[in-house]
């Protein structure tokens, strides 16, 4: 659980030998072979062959012949999955995840702070998950702004976002956003709102304000159009610009909430203000309301059995996802933690226990719905022809507890091979071992000599400032 | 000032603290009445802007340089000093620092967030109520200059001098907006005498922690966020104003508001911002964020630049390289190893300036966190251990400095017409064991005596070795 | 549709248990199932006979006696009931409303404290995890280096006196950390501690520890030996007479590897009783806990590595790493609400090398025997309680559903309040 995040974070392009492989690997022809493929649209094939050209899925069928120069993937005995989509992550970032001081905090954007460093990726990848949605923390009624990522380890900050898909913002309501479980420090203030009409009233004046703002500025770009001169323009506003993006459909919103009233709450402000939520995330009494939901074309993105949690997660139950997707909403189970996001798999094999979902509708929750919901259906969440070669090769049926993930691909790239990852472990030990070594000669030596400045105690500058946790977000 | 001075004879009883303070202090300036005219000869030159000089000689003449070469006339009046055996560099610069500032220094514990890349509060202090929003404006006093604030009497004036420092760009530490930097030499009775630029850069920190709880912002990107809004406040407030000006009636008034003012002013006058960025993922995203607030930006911290090189090179970005490398703290758990990219990390900091040097970026060196300003040297001598040519050693501390902070048509060189700002040495100013003889400030000469023992050690810690859990 | 046919099948036999342990006094034969009894091999086509509470008859040619309520279980599997060795079940109903919460008592060193005392056995968590084929649990007060006292409860019974296994089970000790607690608040508060200091508390947790078990000692003397007059009762200290004695083991929590081997040695040099859990470093000092002899409680195995550099797998591997070295294991939940996620931590190891036969020996019959209670619990044997479940197959498999559940020879629901939110809400219109 002990997260150690530096803030000066350390760019280390090559920590597992499968990214050196996957660089090398670029730009080419692959073809994963043998494997029974779950394509998620067009039922299982066995002993297929996927084909996979410049990082796109170029053929799926059996006994596909491999092109010349291609790299072959055998994956006999072995099962192919789209990769995995956690539809609420808080990987990849540096500092906090909530702006948390106050109740709108949508001036603050995750795109600004992605750390491609953070391990998380690592590991998230390495259980199969290949695009995440990375969320602002649920401090704040209306919360930061957020993106889509592919888990492309190695690659720098730049190359993680998922390229065309439509960025977020994060809402929560309930329990956290009143902080309810929050201690206020002495000397300060409850901050508003402290329940959940204030809630409400939060995004509701926010989107007041922002209508104001948007209404100034038409109201400016026309005069100004029409040739008015001397004109001043409205003063920018990095909070409301994006909620203006919300009302004019170019922002998700991924709102966080558990309770059934606070979901029609927000369906209904929604309703008030012409804009749509795109998902509900938690959602833990969406069950409740599916009907609801459903009517409004909201996805809705949920744990697979946490609960009691908190007061507003007492009636949450595991059949939540099977009773929401019977009623016709677009559900997805997500991790909201770098831990949970290793098995997504296995989490969403549960439904089909609490609920009786198929197979199908089961993977569903972790592939194609997650891609639907974040508008990125088109080119990943199934194996299919057109679509990025997202892909995780597993040692068994991936509903079953015992499926290991052998190899990821994203963009066709292998990012994690198991057995890569295992033969580089020597080298790394090594390399450390050696680094320390040389550490200790140089300390030793520079003891031999007067005069110099004694190395920080409090790491005051790199490499190691002591970091508080990462300031958790909850769920 | 020799005014002054010269009272000082007239009291014996302060003549006698004088000479008491003397034997304290390793070095003083030599004499009250040192004559405006001093030539250096026969010594080994290094200009920086151009080839070492052999049995060169230099001549100053009323804080200035008037003469660098050869064979150039010595003016009679010249106090000449024999430089037999010495070499004559530029003064150092220390290109981001708060010596001057004492009030600066305890930054670290006092909260506010600090320069460079320490994690410190959010919090700023003298704020009782906690932030609600960029209206506030918090951590943010752009109005303060470090020239306002310098106290000639920090004792670390003259340490930083004796180390061969003659010049430092001192800024104010705290907030996100700390304040503006000042150009300052490192000698004089008085901030008005010590002054060579003022303002010269306007100076944002990016670094902070955060989470729930605190004012805004209390993360990091809370804090970019607000760093954004200044600026594009600033330039609305300059549009604005313009406007506003050119035909007040019948228009409603601009509302005042001093970070505006003075951010615009800043920006209006082509100020570099200097904005702190130590990781290449610091790096990288201070590339992508800083253009939109300021064309004409500076990063410092940079210890990770060796993986960022490239990327600041075609950027054309000047950096300020921090020469307190990482190292491993002092109170580790002895068991505990530390992650490999944190050992990385360690290992290949110091690469950092010969890998700007090799991709051709304009860097200058600074020492904040370094508490003895004889370790500034010594440090930037692990930075040729690794590859960095002593030549551009050099200029990253005289020349290049002078160039990224505006001021290398006075300083940086010994040219003709430059303030006359040296130090000579008994040999490569990289060796450890060479000594610094002579500082000039301003033409003023400073003899650096023999040392009985270092400085005490910084506050930091004990000894190394000391600790044996 | 196949659920609820299923279900209806279910409710009629659970008809027959109206409440948990409403009547101790039944015969139960289950026939026609594959037994794992996890005292052999498999059994095909088995009957179990189950009477008075405990297991009387298990075989292929075991015949149901006259009166018993025969359970036709053909194509289902029997297992012994599962076992989560370090859970706060009972004590905790919402986490985040502190009213709910017993788990923590005030104080650094409380002995005295049962955790039993304060499980409320009509917590709503109880019939949940119990759906889960969990039939028994210890749960562990929290907080503090001496935390109190365990108790190992069935899951089942109108009070703790019908549910107590062992009312006292364990002393649970919170090995002191040699790591910077966590922040957690960060901002202005936050001031990393240095590792002198970390180090001077370590040793002074440690002492004082040792110093609590020296004076139950003397204690312990001066009760047997003292005239009862000049002799102060000291309830602490009383508490901790039975683990200087050797007679209740410790369960002693420590993460790092430093810690555990400190605190082996401590246990050793005490002659105490160790039960180690929480042990995420386990696997560097596996060969110390082999020749000591420690048997280990693992947090979940769906944890994340605990250094930066760790293999992303560290977790997963580790209980199939303790084992290959002769390590004893048990898997755990070490909470309440996520108790019913125990057979997928073993699953998860057995994915990453554990043997399937060890995983499920590691949440029945390897926990039963590091408290002492494997005479009783922990296989399917005749002359033991019958705590069993009847599942559609592998218990350990994510869709594997338990049909029947009994504890304590009793046929007990699996209803719960998920069940029954699930059937109220399903039919909203």
């Amino acid at each position: 659980m002990k997260r150690n995040k530096w803030i000066l974070a350390v760019a280390c392009l090559a920590l597992s030998a499968s990214v050196a492989h996957a660089q090398a690997q670029s730009s080419g022809v692959t073809l994963v072979k043998n494997a029974t493929l779950l394509t998620i649209t067009h039922g299982t094939i066995e002993n297929g062959s996927i084909l996979i050209r410049n990082g796109k899925i170029a053929a799926v069928g059996k006994d596909l012949p491999a092109p010349a120069g291609a790299t072959v993937i055998d994956a006999a005995g072995q099962y192919v999955l789209p990769g995995i989509i956690d539809c609420h992550s808080h990987i990849a970032v540096e500092g906090s995840v909530n702006e948390g001081s106050i109740s709108v905090s949508s001036m603050a954007n995750i795109a600004d702070v992605l750390d491609p460093d953070d391990i998380e990726i690592q590991r998230d990848l390495a259980g199969g998950v290949t695009s995440a949605n990375i969320l602002h923390g649920s401090a704040n009624s209306i919360g930061g702004q957020t993106l889509v990522i592919k888990l492309r380890w190695g690659q720098p900050a730049s190359k993680l976002p998922f390229e065309g898909a439509l960025p977020g913002i994060k809402f929560a309501l309930g329990e956290n956003p009143k902080r309810s479980n929050s201690t206020v420090l002495p000397g300060t203030q409850r901050r508003y709102p402290a329940t959940r009409m204030g809630v409400e009233d939060t995004i509701r004046e926010a989107f007041t304000r922002a209508m104001e703002y948007k209404r100034q500025w038409d109201d400016y770009n026309r005069r100004k159009a029409a040739g008015e001169q001397n004109l001043i323009p409205p003063r920018r506003d990095l909070q409301l610009e994006p909620l203006v993006e919300v009302l004019e459909g170019k922002r998700y919103v991924h709102s966080h909430c558990y309770r059934a009233d606070e979901i029609l709450m927000l369906i209904r402000v929604a309703n008030e203000f012409g804009f749509k939520v795109r998902t509900f995330q938690h959602v833990l009494e969406g069950y409740k309301v599916a009907k609801e939901i459903a009517a409004h074309g909201a996805g809705a993105s949920t744990f697979s059995d946490w609960w009691a949690y908190k007061m507003e997660a007492f009636d949450a139950i595991p059949y939540n996802a099977a009773i929401m997707a019977q009623k016709g909403v677009v559900v997805s189970i997500n991790s909201d933690s770098g831990e949970e996001a290793r098995h997504l798999n296995q989490e969403a094999a549960k439904t089909m226990k609490y609920g009786g979902l198929s197979e199908l509708e089961a993977l569903k929750l972790v592939t194609l719905n997650p891609a639907i919901q974040l508008g990125i259906e088109k080119r990943v969440g199934s194996i299919d022809v057109g679509k990025d070669a997202d892909l995780v090769i597993y040692n068994k049926h991936p509903l079953s507890v015992y499926a290991v993930p052998q190899k990821v691909l994203i963009d066709g790239q292998v990012y994690f091979d198991r057995e890569k990852d295992a033969a580089g472990r020597a080298a790394l030990d090594k390399e450390r071992k050696d680094l320390i070594e040389k550490e200790k000669k140089a300390a030793e030596a520079a003891r031999r000599r007067p005069g110099q400045t004694p190395p920080n105690r409090t790491g005051e500058t790199p490499p190691n400032p002591p970091q508080p946790e990462r300031e958790g977000e909850r769920p | 000032m020799i005014h002054r001075r010269r009272h000082a004879f007239v009291y014996p009883g302060i003549v006698v603290l004088a000479l008491a303070l003397a034997a304290l202090i390793p070095a003083q300036r030599a004499a009250a009445d040192d004559p405006p005219y001093f030539a250096i000869k026969g010594a080994r030159i290094v200009p920086v802007s151009g080839p070492v000089i052999e049995d060169g000689t230099v001549v100053i003449a009323k804080g200035l340089i008037a003469a660098v070469g050869k064979d150039v006339p010595i003016p009679p009046e010249a106090w000449v000093i024999d430089g037999k055996g010495l070499t004559v560099y530029p003064g150092l610069i220390d290109a981001l620092s708060d010596v001057g500032l004492p009030s600066a220094t305890p930054a670290q514990s006092a909260g506010g967030a600090g320069r460079g890349a320490q994690p410190t509060p959010a919090t700023v202090p003298a704020q009782q109520t906690p932030s609600r929003g960029p209206e506030d404006r918090p951590g943010t006093t752009p109005w303060l200059v470090g020239a306002d604030e310098l106290k000639p009497d920090d004792k670390r004036i003259e340490q930083w001098r004796n180390a061969g420092f003659t010049t430092a760009l001192v800024a104010p530490t705290r907030g996100f907006f700390p304040g503006q930097g000042a150009v300052v030499n490192l000698a004089g009775e008085r901030a008005s005498e010590m002054v060579v630029k003022s303002p010269a850069t306007l100076n944002v920190s990016l670094q902070g922690t955060g989470g729930f709880g605190g004012g805004f912002p209390n993360s990091l990107m809370g804090i970019l966020a607000y760093v954004h809004q200044v600026f594009v406040d600033t330039a609305w407030y300059a549009e604005a104003s313009a406007a506003y000006e050119k035909h007040p009636n019948g228009a409603n008034r601009i509302p005042y508001d001093r970070t505006e003012r003075v951010v615009s002013g800043a920006v209006r006058d082509r100020e570099p911002v200097l904005v702190s960025a130590n990781s290449a993922n610091q790096i990288y995203r201070a590339l992508r964020m800083a253009p939109q607030w300021n064309p004409r930006f500076v990063l410092y911290g940079v210890q990770e630049g060796y993986a960022a090189a490239d990327a600041i090179a075609a950027a054309k970005v000047p950096v300020l390289v921090n020469l307190r490398w990482p190292e491993r703290s002092r109170d580790a758990d002895p068991d505990q190893e530390d992650s490999l990219r944190v050992l990385r990390f360690r290992d290949r900091a110091p690469s950092t300036p010969a890998a700007l040097a090799k991709a051709g970026v304009p860097f200058a060196f600074y020492a904040e966190g370094i508490a003895n300003p004889k370790d500034i040297v010594r440090n930037a001598g692990k930075a040729i251990a690794a590859g960095l040519s002593a030549d551009a050693a050099l200029r990253a501390f005289t020349l290049s400095a002078a160039e990224i902070l505006g001021v290398a048509d006075r300083l940086g060189s010994i040219e003709p017409g430059k303030i006359a700002n040296l130090v000579i040495t008994d040999g490569d100013i990289f060796n450890e064991k060479t000594k610094v003889k002579i500082v000039f400030v301003d033409g003023q000469r400073f003899v650096v005596r023999e040392e009985e023992r270092p400085p005490q050690r910084g506050p930091q810690g004990p000894p190394m070795g000391e600790v044996q859990p | 549709m196949k659920t609820t046919i299923r279900l209806l099948r279910i409710a009629a036999l659970l008809a027959l248990a109206l409440a948990p342990s409403a009547r101790a006094q039944e015969a139960y034969a289950i026939t026609g199932a594959k037994v794992y009894t996890l005292a052999g091999p498999p059994i095909e086509n088995a009957t179990v006979v189950i009477r008075d509470g405990k297991i009387v008859a298990v075989g292929a040619d075991a015949k149901a006696p006259a009166g018993a309520k025969v359970i036709d279980a053909k194509g289902l599997e029997i297992y012994p009931g599962m076992f989560d060795p370090w859970s706060e079940l009972g004590l905790a109903e919402v986490g985040a409303v502190a009213a709910t919460v017993d788990t923590t008592e005030l104080g650094e060193f409380k002995p005295q404290l049962v955790a039993g005392t304060a499980v409320n056995p009509a917590s709503a968590h109880i019939p949940v995890v119990r759906a889960s084929g969990i039939t028994h649990v210890l749960t562990a007060p929290g907080g503090g280096t001496i935390a109190g006292q365990a108790t190992i409860m069935n899951l089942a019974g109108w009070t703790m006196d019908e549910m107590a296994v062992r009312r006292s089970a364990a002393m649970v000790i919170n090995w002191p950390a040699l790591q910077p607690r966590g922040g957690g608040g960060g901002g202005a508060a936050f001031r990393a501690r240095t590792f002198t200091e970390i180090k001077q508390e370590y040793d002074k947790r440690v002492q004082e520890l040792g110093d609590w078990l020296e004076r139950a000692r003397h204690y312990a003397q001066a009760a047997e030996k003292g005239s009862a007059a000049k002799f102060d009762r000291d309830l602490k200290l009383e508490a901790l007479v039975p683990v200087v004695e050797g007679k209740l083991p410790v369960l002693v929590l420590a993460r790092g590897a430093r810690e555990i081997r400190d605190a082996v040695n401590f246990c050793e040099k005490q002659k105490v009783k160790m039960v180690l859990a929480d042990a995420t470093e386990a696997w560097k000092v596996k060969d110390l806990l082999k020749q000591k002899n420690i048997p280990v409680i693992l947090p979940p195995t769906q944890s994340l590595p605990r250094e930066e550099d760790d293999p992303y797998d560290r977790s997963f591997t580790q209980p199939a790493e303790l084992v290959a070295a002769g390590v004893k294991i048990a898997f755990s939940s070490t909470a309440y609400e996520f108790a019913r996620r125990l057979s997928q931590q073993a699953g998860v190891a057995v994915a990453y090398g554990l043997p399937h036969d060890e995983a499920l020996k590691a949440v029945t019959l390897y926990p039963a025997q590091m408290f002492g209670i494997d005479k009783e619990l922990g296989t399917i044997e005749p002359g033991k309680l019958a705590n069993l479940i009847v599942t559609t197959g592998d218990p350990l498999e994510l869709r594997t559903e338990v049909r029947y559940l009994f504890i304590k020879g009793q046929l007990t629901s699996t209803d719960n309040k998920h069940r029954q939110l699930w059937e109220e809400y399903r039919k909203r219109p």
